[in-house]
């Protein structure tokens, strides 16, 4: 049993030798000259390899592989929509505010009219000789009488307790409104601003007063005393008390900036400027603006900078490849098969049917496509029809105006090909019509519609670039190579934005330079007598 | 047989009646092609490429058919197998079938029955099939044989025609001349036709390889009892391969006969000048030409009458305005000329 399993093993690994052996000498048994040796090579296989031996065509090839894969696989890659706006933000300076000192006394009263104008020039007068006098105006007397650095008290003379003006350098504002302050509280904030007093008491209530001039009721600011006015240049903002303090100190350390972040948390910069004969400091904010991105330069965000609309330009041209290319390919491919079908009918029936579908060919060459484009794409624009609505009849119109040259070389082809002895053997032994028609005829058709095929796909980008270019083809929000250039409509971006329009162009000029030299290649590749 | 032949008028309007030793009989067969042309092409004119021929072939026979350049002798064995459209006149019975009666699937199904290899070996092979198709596409259309034993029939078939079975995956760009015309014949017999027109299979070829294909053929006939119709301008392969002979000028068959009473006693003077052209492989043997004067006239617009009579030496009165019939002047031995009427 052993003895036989050893055996049976021993056998089979013979057997395995053997045949290992056979299928060496099965090669090297064929003598030098032998057939057998010969590789065989189908016809496309040699259409491959005379092809592959072009460097031109595969050059143009590899452009077109290229082309391919940043058309259609960019568009995923790239981190951006076709039509996403970028933004960016810009500066913008306007008049804010303008400070200025207090070089002349203001006057303050209790009542307006109290203290009428004519009254104050009197007081001027009055005041240039003494600190304390009398004056006299309109019938009236009035008594004034310096109470601090800066503060005049103005009395009727009748009255000498309780003035009826004040006249000051410094100001009292509110800090929590644009209203005016009660008088009495004015007068005691002042009384105590200017003989350094921190603290007074108005109508039984205490207030603290600090050196920067804040009036403090408890905790709360209620005033503030300052030499410096500060106005708002806008109607609608309210200089905060905040603000003004952070203003004053850049004006005393004479800082031509400074940066504010204001409750709502809103940083601005905010610039001085001094007017020395109005004594004004004026302030401009600066702040920040979005706006789009537009005409961008090539940045590590915007490989190509970003076009007119604010859209990055790179990924524009990736979507616009893919546009070009499919209206390219489905115009062809919708000419091809108009075209195979009717020269394919008119070579093989002949007759009268071959007249009117040659007559019909005639016709389209006549026919003048770029009016009639034109002119629909005016029509379309009028009736604003959908971008993406648009590029289907437009690829449906160039596909129905070009089948006619692929109707007459097919028709050429099948002719000569009908008349062929092969046709004539497949026909003697009884083959089916439909099987000649598909085993033979079109198989040897099919080289030269590759050829022309490639070659109209060139012309066809370029048909589309040029209607798009014209604004007539695809339109915006789609991206095709010739509405990029169109982007380009005067000299000044022409100049000054190369990244707009050289990529496309190059894109433009290398696929079609592509598609034709793959179309030579072919055509030099599928011609037997090309032996190079 | 004899007595059954008439002449082409007076048979003209009865059915042709089928003798079974006669795999094809052909009676006054016409083929025209339309000249178009002029003013909304109208048919202005037609060539006459075929006008009027009469045979009928044994089975298992080889009929040779010669004849100069133009005579008709391709569109003769084209209009036979109804690979021209439709025939002008007369009739062709295979099989006592009428070839042109036949529906489009019927005679699809009859096209297994009858054969033809072509002259150019280049032309006649789809560049873009490799030869184990050119050669199984029909058989498997036909059903012939089995599915599962197409590839080993169609290894049989290349074998018997001196093709290695291998080479069945190699495209016809690979194959020499010679090897192409065996593929043709392959394609052909694949098919286990009973009937082959040769339209020149070897007149591509040269004298070497001509000698295979010949005899090839000549073992495939014997092997399967085929029945040739061999078309040739070549005397000398004519007088190899065939039992009977027919005569071709501008159109007519002008003598027909077994093949030993042609080169023995060819009777029609058209005849009479054609073999004397054929060259004697003897430098002292004294060779009496018979050169015609002129040349072949068009067979748009043939003569009236004989259409030899312009170039024949005995030509008559009669001759110039009655064209002659078909006589038979020793048993199987036809000929059309007013010579050898009664």
């Amino acid at each position: 049993m052993a003895d036989n399993n050893l055996s049976d093993d021993a056998r089979e690994l013979i057997s395995q030798e053997i045949e290992a052996e056979g299928a060496t000498a099965e090669e090297s048994e064929y003598s030098l000259n032998d057939d057998r040796r010969v590789r065989t090579l189908s016809p496309t296989a040699l259409v491959v390899k005379r092809f592959l031996r072009n460097r031109v065509a595969v050059t143009g090839l590899v452009i077109l592989a290229f082309m391919f894969v940043f058309s259609f696989i960019g568009g995923l890659i790239s981190p951006y929509r076709e039509d996403q706006l970028f933004y960016r933000y810009d500066s913008q300076n306007k008049q804010f505010a303008a400070v200025t000192e207090n070089t002349e006394l203001r006057y303050l009263s209790e009542n307006d009219g109290d203290f009428p104008s004519v009254a104050r020039a009197k007081f001027v007068l009055a005041q240039k000789q003494g600190k304390e006098g009398t004056f006299e105006s309109g019938g009236v007397s009035y008594a004034f009488k310096e109470e601090g650095d800066g503060l005049i008290a103005i009395y009727e003379a009748s009255d000498t307790t309780n003035p009826i003006a004040l006249a000051t350098y410094d100001t009292v504002s509110s800090s929590t409104s644009n209203e005016k302050l009660p008088f009495g509280l004015q007068h005691a904030i002042l009384l105590a601003e200017t003989n350094d007093k921190h603290d007074f008491t108005y109508e039984g209530k205490k207030y603290t007063i600090d050196d920067g001039g804040t009036v403090m009721d408890g905790d709360t600011e209620v005033a503030y005393a300052s030499r410096y006015v500060a106005q708002a240049i806008m109607p609608d903002v309210f200089l905060t008390r905040s603000f003004k303090e952070q203003l004053l100190e850049a004006i005393e350390v004479n800082s031509k900036e400074f940066t504010f972040t204001d409750e709502d948390g809103t940083t601005a910069d905010y610039t001085l400027s001094y007017d020395a004969t109005k004594s004004t400091w004026s302030v401009m904010q600066s702040t920040s603006t979005r706006v789009f991105d537009t005409y961008s330069s090539p940045s590590s965000a915007h490989w190509l900078g970003t076009d007119r609309n604010g859209m990055d330009m790179l990924t524009r041209l990736m979507y616009g490849g893919r546009v070009s290319l499919y209206i390219g390919f489905i115009v062809v491919f919708i000419e091809t098969a108009i075209g195979v079908v009717l020269g394919g009918i008119s070579g093989y029936c002949g007759g009268w049917v071959d007249n009117l579908i040659m007559r019909a060919v005639d016709v389209f060459y006549c026919i003048p496509s770029m009016p009639i484009i034109i002119i629909l794409g005016a029509a379309m624009d009028a009736l604003r029809v959908d971008p993406q609505i648009r590029m289907l009849y437009l690829m449906l119109l160039l596909g129905f105006l070009g089948w006619a040259g692929i109707a007459r070389l097919v028709r050429g082809q099948i002719l000569s090909l009908r008349e062929q002895e092969f046709m004539t053997a497949a026909e003697a032994t009884g083959i089916r019509a439909s099987r000649r028609i598909f085993r033979h005829l079109i198989p040897n058709v099919i080289p030269q519609l590759i050829v022309t095929m490639t070659m109209s796909l060139g012309s066809t980008i370029i048909t589309e670039a040029t209607l798009s270019f014209l604004g007539l083809g695809v339109k915006f929000p789609f991206a095709s190579w010739g509405n990029i250039i169109n982007d380009v409509n005067d000299t000044y971006v022409l100049t000054n934005y190369w990244f707009i329009w050289i990529p496309a162009g190059v894109c433009l000029l290398a696929t079609v330079l592509a598609f034709n030299l793959v179309g030579d290649g072919l055509r030099d590749a599928f011609d037997p007598k090309m032996k190079r | 047989m004899s007595a059954d032949v008439k002449t082409a008028e007076a048979t003209a309007s009865e059915p042709l009646v089928y003798d079974p030793q006669y795999i094809l009989m052909v009676r006054d067969l016409k083929k025209y092609f339309p000249i178009k042309g002029g003013f909304m092409n109208r048919v202005i004119g037609n060539v006459k490429a075929v006008d009027g021929v009469t045979f009928n072939l044994k089975r298992g026979t080889t009929m040779g058919l010669v004849g100069e350049s133009g005579c008709g002798k391709t569109t003769t064995g084209r209009t036979i197998l109804r690979l021209t459209g439709e025939k002008t006149g007369g009739d062709v019975l295979f099989n006592g079938k009428e070839v042109y009666d036949l529906s489009h699937e019927e005679l699809r199904h009859l096209r297994t029955k009858m054969q033809i290899i072509f002259q150019d070996p280049f032309s006649s092979l789809s560049p873009r099939l490799p030869i184990g198709e050119i050669i199984g596409e029909a058989v498997r259309e036909h059903n012939l044989v089995p599915r599962s034993e197409l590839d080993d029939y169609v290894d049989e078939v290349m074998d018997q025609c001196g093709l290695q079975p291998f080479q069945k995956e190699r495209y016809p760009h690979e194959f020499s001349g010679g090897q192409r015309q065996r593929i043709c014949i392959a394609r052909a017999l694949a098919l286990n036709p009973e009937f082959v027109v040769c339209d020149e299979p070897v007149s591509a070829l040269d004298v070497s390889i001509q000698a295979q294909i010949i005899n090839l053929l000549r073992e495939l006939q014997e092997k399967r009892s085929l029945t040739y119709l061999f078309i040739s301008h070549d005397l000398s392969v004519v007088e190899h391969i065939s039992d009977t002979v027919g005569v071709m000028y501008l159109g007519n068959l002008v003598e027909y006969g077994e093949k030993k009473d042609i080169f023995a006693n060819p009777l029609h003077p058209y005849t009479q000048a054609l073999f004397s052209a054929i060259p004697i492989p003897d430098p002292d043997a004294k060779m009496n030409r018979i050169v015609l004067e002129g040349s072949i006239p068009s067979p748009a617009n043939p003569p009236e009458g004989c259409k030899f009579h312009t170039r024949c030496k005995h030509c008559m009165e009669c001759c110039k305005h009655e064209a002659p019939k078909q006589r038979e002047i020793e048993p199987g031995h036809y000929v059309v000329c007013h010579l050898y009427d009664e």
